[in-house]
């Protein structure tokens, strides 16, 4: 490992925002809301499948204080997606601001912008709607059966980019590999495996739902203030929508409270767009905790068939996943989900023989999105899961059978090249990995010595230990692209304009420790705005892990230039020329000691004196690979046999994120990405009625834990050196969700001897797989 | 429910007319933490009964006098001989939630999911309710339906008398959840009277997988004069509980509640059985 003598990188600075946030200065959407302020309120569909036979708004429209209804008989008919990714979408057109058919219960059917949040509310009870009911199809047995109802039958929905799509069959997207000989790999094996695992829906209940603003500029532009991930990528899909041109659109992202991926999407901005342009009114819509539910993105259940083969040895001769994934009414992130399923998943461990065949399916259910981990937690719980199965089959430890198997610095796997995001991925090498340390460090704060075989296990209350190993990856190589721009004030100090956005996750004060670090200042010298398409360059948002190595190389490269430039300009001051100064302390220093001009007289110099010009600079940056992030995740539980509850006693979270740019900030990332997958893994439960419709939308009856539910935590950072990363670095931010399913999982077998093979591990679910399974309880 | 007025009277007097005059129109308020669940839109007075003296805890003979408007919180913090009932409120809600929520306010509309009727019951407590004279009502006769029957020309419930545990008898609770302020999936609550490891007496009550908190005399009944010990709690529970109509509830099965009901009876018995042993 490669280690620097970093002065403000690698240190936990306080967040810059903390102090303003914490004083509860204006920061939100919602706190920028005017006075004269017009709110939406949505007509959502009751139904899971019906065409709108017929639809009345002339009561809803005269009644006093409404300023305007939408529905599909007086918006464009454009196709499109509402996932923000990049250009051209690998996401199926196939939404519409307003449509004749409704495709889940949440859909939009009409909207209303009026002068109080009551009487758009009451002006929405006012539409009155005909339906003609069709057949909905609520699981993927269904959607896949001969002669099931189509749920996308319009002629008008396409997929932009050269990939299977076949709505007539329900089908989204496709997406497979084969590496190796996957037949010979199982038969080569002494022992075989062959299960089917299924995971749950989940919303990422960020404290902040979805939430904009849209506002007429004194220059007839539309300006957006939105909660979004992915401000670039709004104003795009907008244009399209409205059908006017970028160049009449400004987004504005600020303060974003909690995302989690849920705000990669494009949900609001439309409607709210279309109304401010027909009235010249700002428009604000929130939703509220029910919408964010139903209507809001979700987490993607997926099934899945793995199938592995194993020699006596521990070599690992064949792994196969097949999968299908509910995307729920509309396609927008259900290719690239699945690719991740394959992509973040088979390439953590040797095998020469892979298999990999996937498809993602339409059902009239909540629609699946990004969410943080995108696919690899779905298809690491059954992974996961697997390597024990076949680790106890051969009698290894499992430790020992994953430090024995998984990638190291130096090799490679087929999986990188074959699996992009919506085209073929891109050949990589492992740079950096630090697993091994991951795994030994973790063993060590959970005491694995304790393991013992779940067969030695008595009583009522049974405890088990469990783990996992993991990776994610660190952007989307050849695709996405990162700028900031850097610009030298008089005093010293620097303007860092980033299109990167931080949706809670500290990215502003991390990028602004690169550029500082960069520069040779304090965090303190550093001025971050983000994001503003008026005001900042290009990024493609917050999302696949990227802020940190993809826009945080941005910005070192920036802050490398200006660097340069103010090396340059001191050297000019000192009549020297550059190779003989030297920076140190905010200052440019002639290498003998004879003389010396600080930054601030640097910038006074270059504006105001001599050559005059502005010491600035921009840089852009895009990967060639995506260096995962590695982590080994511990975790002990007890299971109360008589009821099959869980009960979680600690958590063991170790990961590589490269050099932690800054190690509170990771800590804290990895904290609440562990706590998020624990209430996944334990309680976070989707439930419907027999007509697709969600029947605990709320969060007092959607079970997420809260720091009262926290076990014993520990978090571990195992520094490695990623050398194509800033400083260092690799992500921090995704992979730290997808270790409590899998390893929760692994424990609840040490404890008890029965294999859970869904989740969440409710009492009721485990106490089932006990009976099935023929739990024999022993005094 | 639609709050459009409030009025703070200074007095339960005071309180009462406004209670009465409002009619259906007014409803009485304390921490008000229960009115997210009351979904009729009806617009509703608020008559705020906090200012009025009924809050606190005071020992009487036999046992706690505790104020309908008393903060759970105040009850979780209170310490006395021969007491638990800190215990029950130390597991409801979240500590901001205790700090306004107030017993009264947690039995005069009862939810399926209520806890404090089920220990309440158990622990088999008095009710004070002031009408023209101020009346005490048993638990049971409280509880045999929704409670807010009572109240509907203005009566108020000013207190709960709790009875003292004596030396031989033991206090058992315990409450499911899915997590730490959800509510409850299942509870019991159990109060064994024992004399030479002979349960003499027993009330045990049941809530959250039960349709209403109630009281359940044939495990009362198989318990009594039996010995308190695992295999005869096990026995009495099972033959005592089948004729509930247990309820699953946050996506668990009714047959599974029933289990779950079971398990948790047998665990309240024992812990009052513990808990007698302990103060014997």
């Amino acid at each position: 490992m490669q280690t620097k003598d970093f002065k403000v990188v690698n240190k936990s600075v306080t967040k810059i925002d903390a102090m303003s946030l914490a004083l509860g200065k204006p920061s939100y959407v919602a706190d920028f809301k005017p006075e004269d302020t017009l709110y939406v309120k949505m007509l959502w569909s009751p139904h899971a499948h019906a065409r709108i036979t017929s639809i009345d708004i002339s009561a809803a429209e005269k009644m006093p204080g409404v300023a305007g209804v939408l529905y599909h008989g007086n918006v464009p008919r454009v196709p499109h997606c509402t996932a923000g990714q990049g250009y051209p979408e690998p996401s199926p057109y196939d939404t519409f601001m307003f449509d004749t058919k409704v495709r889940y219960v949440g859909d939009r059917v009409a909207a209303v912008a009026a002068e109080s949040p009551e009487i758009a509310e009451a002006a929405v009870k006012a539409i009155k709607v005909e339906y003609e009911l069709l057949e909905p199809v609520l699981s993927i047995d269904a959607a896949l059966k001969e002669g099931a109802p189509i749920i996308h039958d319009e002629p008008d929905c396409s997929i932009p980019i050269p990939v299977p799509y076949e709505p007539e069959k329900n089908i989204v997207a496709r997406l497979g590999m084969e590496a190796g000989d996957f037949d010979a790999g199982m038969a080569a094996a002494d022992f075989t495996f062959d299960h089917d695992y299924e995971t749950p829906y989940a919303q990422h209940c960020p404290m902040e739902t979805y939430v904009a603003m849209a506002q007429m500029d004194a220059r007839d532009r539309l300006v957006i203030t939105s909660s979004t991930q992915v401000p670039f990528h709004t104003r795009r899909l907008l244009a399209l929508t409205l059908q006017i041109p970028v160049r009449r659109i400004r987004v504005i992202k600020p303060r974003i409270g909690g995302a989690f991926g849920s705000k990669q999407e494009f949900l609001l901005e439309d409607v709210i767009g279309m109304f401010a342009l027909r009235t010249r009114r700002t428009v604000f819509w929130q939703f509220d905790r029910q919408e964010n539910f139903r209507t809001g993105r979700t987490r993607h259940p997926i099934r899945f068939r793995i199938r592995s083969g194993v020699k006596k040895d521990g070599a690992i001769t064949a792994m196969g996943m097949d999968a299908v994934s509910n995307t729920g009414a509309y396609g927008g992130h259900g290719l690239t989900v699945i690719g991740c399923c394959g992509s973040k998943v088979l390439p953590l461990y040797h095998c020469d023989n892979i298999h990999f065949d996937t498809k993602v399916v339409y059902t009239n259910l909540p629609v699946g999105g990004a969410y943080r981990g995108f696919g690899a937690t779905q298809a690491f719980f059954a992974v996961e899961q697997q390597m024990d199965m076949m680790a106890e089959a051969i009698g290894m430890d499992p430790i020992a059978f994953r430090q024995r198997n998984h990638i190291k610095v130096g090799e490679s796997s087929p999986v990188f090249a074959a699996l992009g995001e919506g085209k073929e991925g891109v050949p990589m090498t492992i740079g950096s990995c630090g697993l091994g340390e991951c795994i030994t460090q973790g063993a060590d704060a959970i005491d694995w010595s304790r393991y013992t075989p779940h067969t030695e296990k008595t009583g009522r209350y049974r405890r088990g230990l469990g783990m996992c190993c993991l990776m994610q990856g660190s952007s989307v190589p050849l695709i996405d692209m990162g700028s900031a721009h850097i610009k030298m004030n008089d005093d010293g100090s620097f303007n860092l304009h980033i299109g990167a956005t931080d949706l809670g996750t500290g990215s502003d004060t991390i990028l602004g420790q690169i550029a500082a670090e960069q520069l040779g200042v304090g965090i303190d010298k550093m001025i971050v705005y983000s994001s503003d398409t008026d005001m900042t360059p290009f990024d493609v948002g917050a999302y696949a892990s990227s802020t940190t190595y993809l826009s945080g190389e941005a910005t070192r490269k920036a802050a490398e230039k200006v660097f340069n430039q103010i090396c340059q300009v001191g050297a000019e001051m000192l009549d020297l020329p550059v190779e003989e100064v030297v920076s140190e302390d905010e200052e440019i220093r002639a290498k003998d000691g004879s003389g010396s001009v600080s930054y601030a007289d640097i910038a006074l110099y270059s504006l105001y004196e001599k050559n005059q010009f502005q010491i600035q600079d921009t840089a852009s940056h895009i990967t060639h690979k995506s260096p995962p992030p590695f982590a080994a995740h511990f975790v002990e539980i007890e299971v109360d046999t008589f009821t099959g509850h869980v009960k979680l006693l600690k958590y063991v979270a170790t990961v590589d994120c490269g050099t932690a740019i800054n190690p509170k900030l990771a800590e804290g990332q990895t904290e609440g990405g562990v706590m998020n997958g624990i209430s996944y893994a334990l309680t976070e439960e989707y439930l419907f009625d027999e007509k697709g419709k969600m029947t605990n939308a709320s969060l007092q009856h959607y079970h997420i834990f809260s720091l009262r539910d926290k076990p014993e935590m520990k978090t571990i950072l195992v520094p490695s050196y990623e050398d194509t990363g800033p400083f260092g670095a690799k992500s921090v931010s995704e992979i730290c969700i997808n270790g409590a399913a899998p390893a929760i999982g692994n424990a609840i077998y040490n404890a008890i001897g029965v294999r859970m093979y869904s989740f969440p591990f409710t009492r009721e679910r485990v106490w089932n797989a006990m009976r099935e399974q023929g739990f024999a309880r022993k005094s | 429910m639609k709050l459009c007025d409030f009025v703070r009277p200074r007095s339960i007097e005071e309180a009462r007319r406004y209670l009465h005059d409002l009619g259906p129109g007014g409803i009485p308020i304390a921490g008000g933490t229960a009115l997210h669940f009351l979904l009729d839109e009806k617009p509703v007075t608020a008559v705020d009964i906090t200012r009025m003296g009924l809050d606190g805890i005071t020992e009487i003979p036999g046992g706690y006098r505790i104020g309908a408007t008393t903060p759970l919180a105040d009850i979780q913090a209170y310490r006395a001989e021969r007491w638990a009932f800190h215990e029950v409120c130390r597991r409801l809600a979240t500590h901001q939630v205790r700090n306004i929520s107030t017993l009264g306010g947690n039995i005069c509309r009862v939810f399926p999911w209520a806890d404090l009727p089920v220990a309440l019951i158990a622990l088999n407590a008095t009710m004070v309710i002031r009408g023209d004279h101020e009346i005490k009502m048993s638990c049971d006769e409280y509880f045999q339906s929704q409670p807010a029957r009572l109240f509907k020309n203005g009566d108020l419930l000013v207190a709960v008398e709790v009875p003292a545990l004596g030396p031989h008898m033991g206090f058992g609770y315990k409450k499911e959840v899915k997590t730490s302020k959800g509510f409850s999936l299942m509870t019991g609550a159990a109060v064994l009277t024992l004399k030479d490891g002979v349960v003499q007496n027993a009330r045990v009550a049941a809530g959250g997988a039960a349709p209403f908190p109630c009281r359940l005399p044939r495990v009362e009944e198989a318990l009594k004069g039996n010995k308190a010990e695992s295999e005869g709690f096990k026995s009495a529970v099972a033959s005592g509980i089948d004729n509930i109509n247990w309820k699953g509830r946050e996506g668990l099965t009714d047959d599974y509640a029933q289990h779950l009901a079971g398990v948790v009876l047998c665990d309240v018995l024992e812990r009052a059985l513990t808990f007698a042993k302990e103060r014997s």
